[in-house]
């Protein structure tokens, strides 16, 4: 059986819909990086998928997700020091307490 | 004759140099005035002896120099002097008496520290009055007119410290100012008529003019000249004047500047003999000062006063000779007068020094303290009161003479009459001041410095009268000697008046209680002593009325004008408010209503700055969300 767009596409959903849920409520920083990460790999899903079935000629997509997973990975790390530094500095990296920028 | 204006000039210069002074160098610098004065009489004298010997046409020595003053309907304004036989015994009256004051006055004002500016005044009157006797514009004698009346003013006013002598000032001024009126008034008048201020040119224009003009400018005249020479009723402010210095009385308020009347009737006469009418009231006015200034003199105590209205009464007589058409006999008495007067002023002058009062009451036996006093006042009393060989009595004969000779019979009546008045008086103040108990001490004669001027002056006293005959010859007139039935009535009725003076005050043996004949007097000696009402009629009938009506002009100022400004200024004041409070209100308002608007947004948008991370991401998330519903129900929409 031959596979169409659309399951790509629900399941990019899916992902992308996780991620957001888990970056909006989740309290662990760690976590909160994780739903990131999820999101952008569902943008990659998306990415891929419409190369393959819209325009199979070119590679715009595929470069896209290359350098999208560049940049998560390049995220991720700078995310992971942030939270380090967080850490060192209040003793807990939960996202809830970080509101010294409050207006 | 270009000499000529050196005589007023020197004085002149004298003032101006010692007003520039400081005051101290101006009281040792007395003598620059002092000098000056005598310069000029040399020069005087010279000019006395350049117009000597002939009649009025020879003598009349026309110095000619015009100085451009301004342009008055197309011609030129221009001022010039003349020397003539009137000028010349003008001259000479005044530079004599002029230098006489000014000696005497260097001891009597010895003592006072703005001596310096009294004889920078003295010195500025003796230059305007031989300006204005010197000058042949009549534009020139009003202008030196004035200018006598300022000098009058600031010496009259001298102790200026003291209450009288400023009211004194003030009053004369004012009164001489309404005769000055009257020369402006005829100074138009005469500019109208012909077109000229040169008195030749305007005496020798008379004949031809109008009926009317003659009469309106000889009554101008006939004015200023009852203002400045003390005439009923402008006679007011000369008793006042003796509130300064006596010295300055005895130049100004005696000898000279009173006489300046006289002068410019004189001088003016073929305008007057071309107006009858007004000749005949200058003789009327004459007649009553004589008779008022008479008779005031007889109550007055204090010893200036009765020899100003003695100077009043005298100027009368004067203007009876003027009335009668006489200039010779006029400007003679007006000469004797002058000396004999200022004689006795200076004499009052060394009584006052001497008794510390003007009050004759008080005084009393100086005679033997102050010998060449006593001499010299007798001699000038004598001469005033028309006893035989002194010049009082030759220059008054000379005005009976005249009166009688234009048949106005009972003008020479009023002429004995005031004679023996004269006489009375002057022997009332003789025998109070001089005879009877001492009732001062410490009386000493006064200084030689103010002995020797008296002296001089009395010794002109008592042979100017043997110059009678010269003195007509050199106006112009043959003078004839007094008859003799009109020496002896002249002498009984000096006889008579020192008869009477004597019966009251000179009798040793019985003590006259003049109180009772004040009582028989009655009304009439209480309107005598209230001076004949002249003072309480002006107060009443002109200074008050004056008063309440500026008063009524002050309200009306304070409710009407000031009340419009005020007014205008209150709507200003309520139109600024107005605009103050819109500026207040709506631009202000605006600017703080922005800023509070903004405050507002501001606090109102910060509640959203919660500082947690996940906040905003769900606003974001809600936002897409919103976003992408409108997109999907637009794409529908629009779809559908």
């Amino acid at each position: 059986m031959r596979v169409g767009l659309e399951p790509f596409l629900m399941l990019a959903a899916v992902l992308f819909s996780l991620g957001l849920y888990g970056a909006v409520s989740k309290k662990a920083t760690v976590q909160l990086l994780m739903s990131l990460e999820l999101m952008a790999v569902a943008v990659n899903i998306n990415l891929v998928a419409f190369s393959r079935f819209i325009t199979p000629a070119t590679l715009d997509g595929w470069f896209f997700a290359v350098f999208t997973m560049v940049v998560s990975a390049a995220e991720v790390g700078l995310g992971l020091a942030l939270i380090i530094a967080i850490y060192r500095r209040s003793r807990g990296s939960e996202v809830t307490g970080l509101s010294e920028l409050k207006g | 004759m270009n000499w000529l204006i050196a005589i007023p000039a020197l004085p002149a210069l004298a003032f101006v140099v010692l007003v520039f002074l400081p005051r101290a160098l101006r009281n040792r610098t007395l003598w620059l005035s002092v000098g000056a004065t005598c310069i000029s009489l040399a020069l005087a004298f010279m000019a006395f002896g350049r117009v000597w010997p002939g009649g009025n046409e020879l003598a009349s020595v026309r110095w000619d120099h015009p100085w451009v003053l301004g342009v008055m309907g197309g011609a030129p304004i221009s001022l010039s002097m003349q020397m003539d036989a009137i000028t010349a015994v003008m001259l000479v009256v005044i530079t004599f008496v002029g230098t006489a004051v000014q000696i005497y006055s260097l001891s009597y004002m010895s003592k006072d520290e703005r001596e310096g500016w009294y004889f920078a005044v003295l010195s500025l009157f003796t230059s305007s009055m031989l300006m204005l006797v010197l000058a042949d514009n009549l534009l020139l004698v009003f202008a030196m007119w004035e200018l006598m009346g300022l000098c009058s003013y600031l010496l009259i006013g001298f102790w200026y410290e003291l209450e009288a002598p400023r009211k004194a000032s003030q009053k004369a001024f004012l009164t001489t100012r309404v005769g000055d009126l009257g020369f402006l008034f005829s100074l138009l008048v005469i500019y109208r008529a012909i077109g000229t201020w040169d008195i030749t040119r305007v005496l020798a224009s008379v004949p031809s003019w109008g009926p009317g003009v003659a009469v309106a400018a000889a009554c101008g005249l006939l004015l200023a000249a009852m203002g400045k020479s003390a005439q009923v009723p402008l006679h007011v402010w000369l008793p006042d004047a003796m509130a300064g210095p006596t010295p300055a009385s005895a130049l100004i308020h005696a000898a000279t500047m009173v006489a300046a009347g006289v002068y410019l009737v004189a001088r003016t006469l073929p305008i007057f003999k071309a107006a009858p009418g007004v000749l005949m009231a200058t003789l009327i006015v004459g007649a009553i000062t004589a008779v008022v200034g008479g008779l005031l003199a007889c109550v007055q105590h204090d010893v200036k006063k009765v020899l100003a209205y003695s100077t009043i009464s005298q100027l009368g007589i004067m203007f009876m000779g003027l009335g009668a058409g006489s200039v010779v006999a006029a400007m003679y008495h007006l000469a004797t007068h002058a000396f004999f007067k200022s004689l006795l002023f200076l004499g009052a002058g060394v009584i006052i020094h001497a008794a510390h009062t003007q009050d004759m009451r008080e005084m009393g036996g100086l005679r033997k303290h102050m010998p060449i006093t006593w001499i010299t006042v007798l001699i000038g009393s004598l001469a005033l009161a028309g006893v035989v060989p002194f010049s009082g009595f030759f220059s008054k004969d000379a005005i009976i003479k005249a009166l009688l000779d234009a048949h106005l019979y009972w003008a020479a009546g009023v002429v004995f009459f005031a004679s023996g008045l004269t006489a009375f008086y002057m022997t009332r103040l003789y025998f109070r001041v001089f005879e009877g108990p001492e009732q001062t001490e410490h009386l000493h004669e006064g200084s030689p410095v103010m002995l020797t001027p008296m002296v001089a002056l009395a010794t002109v006293t008592v042979f100017l009268g043997a110059g009678s005959l010269a003195f007509a010859k050199f106006l112009g007139e043959q003078g004839e000697w007094p008859s003799v039935p009109l020496i002896l009535a002249s002498t009984a009725v000096a006889a008579t008046g020192i008869g009477v003076g004597w019966w009251f005050y000179g009798r040793r043996s019985v003590v006259v209680n003049t109180q009772a004949y004040k009582a028989i007097m009655g009304p009439f000696y209480a309107a005598l002593q209230q001076k004949l009402y002249f003072d309480i009629a002006y107060d009443s009938a002109i200074v008050k009325p004056y008063i309440a009506v500026t008063h009524l002009l002050a309200v009306v100022d304070r409710s009407g004008i000031d009340a419009a400004v005020n007014g205008v200024a209150a709507g200003w004041v309520a139109f600024a408010a107005a605009a103050a409070a819109f500026d207040r209100v709506v631009i202000d308002g605006a600017v703080n209503g922005l800023a509070t608007l903004s405050k507002r947004a501001g606090t109102a948008l910060r509640s959203l700055q919660t500082g947690r991370l996940q906040g905003y991401q769900r606003l974001v998330l809600s936002a897409v969300v919103l976003f992408m519903l409108y997109l999907v129900l637009y794409v529908v929409v629009k779809g559908a």
